[in-house]
């Protein structure tokens, strides 16, 4: 039989705690990758898209924002079984309507913002909450969030045209597939 | 008295069930991920899942994805079952302390 005294013991419990910690935030970063990446797909085609076909703008990006809807709640249903994953359900449903509404409010009703704004706005706006989830869930949501917010402020800027809807294609498309992979790497 | 699991005792056993326990029922870990996470070297971790294996601790299930060779590792309701009374032990010994671990 084994003998341990109090320090050992509580070393032990440290340990398991620390454990059951990395696998909650593993299986939180599996499935965000997952989910980071469809979007990501998702924003880089909207943006060609917009880019092919500037006069489609408006039902190109209701289709984005509701296939990305539709796929997180897809892979977040896939993977609601893991630990610390919120399955897809009325609550996230409402804070997706909620983050639309307002981010409508603010852009269309109140800010009157013209493509180019448009296309800067739900950048950051998104990238804003993945850096605020990031302070809960795991720092690479941050540092993926004001990546993003940077590079797409830059772009906003100094790219000029219709030249910015390639830029955000490659930053905000092209950023959340990268930082989806690299999340997967953690 | 506290009873503590001779098997799970050992530091990277207690981290591998703590992993696998973590999970729900059924669901396991790839090798790879279970490395990982527990920092373990591929010998290392490989003997001692065989431990755990040998005493009906955990599963072990080799696959193919694609071309891939794919290990995947689930504790069972019996190593689930002496994970939690070896968890109870540890927390016997330190209550039995006055809580001064």
């Amino acid at each position: 039989m084994t003998d341990l005294g109090p320090k050992e013991a509580a070393q032990a419990l440290s340990d398991i705690d620390n454990i059951v910690q990395r696998v909650r935030q593993s299986s939180i970063y599996d499935i965000s990758s997952q989910i980071m990446i469809a979007a990501g797909v998702l924003v880089l085609a909207g943006n060609l898209a917009n880019f092919a076909a500037p006069r489609q703008a408006s039902l190109i990006w209701i289709t984005v924002n509701v296939l990305t809807v539709a796929s997180a709640a897809a892979l977040s249903t896939m993977g609601g079984r893991m630990p610390g994953v919120q399955t897809f359900d009325f609550r996230v449903l409402a804070a997706f309507l909620l983050f639309y509404g307002f981010g409508f409010l603010c852009s269309v009703v109140l800010g009157h913002f013209g493509p180019r704004e448009l296309g800067a706005f739900w950048a950051i706006y998104f990238m804003l909450f993945y850096s605020m989830a990031g302070l809960w869930f795991g720092r690479a949501f941050t540092a993926m969030g004001l990546a993003i917010i940077a590079l797409t402020l830059i772009g906003y800027f100094f790219v000029e045209g219709a030249a910015f809807l390639l830029w955000m294609a490659a930053v905000n498309g092209g950023g959340l597939i990268l930082s989806g992979l690299w999340m997967r790497r953690i | 008295m506290a009873e503590l699991d001779d098997i799970i005792h050992q530091p990277l056993r207690l981290r591998i069930m703590a992993a696998l326990n973590a999970l729900p029922s059924g669901t396991g870990l790839e090798f790879a991920r279970l490395k990982k996470l527990t920092g373990a070297t591929d010998g290392n971790l490989g003997a001692h899942i065989e431990t755990l294996a040998k005493v009906g601790y955990v599963g072990v299930e080799k696959a193919f994805v694609g071309k891939r060779p794919q290990t995947t590792v689930t504790a069972t309701a019996t190593g689930r079952g002496a994970f939690a009374r070896h968890v109870a032990s540890l927390q016997q010994i330190i209550a039995a302390s006055g809580g001064n671990g």
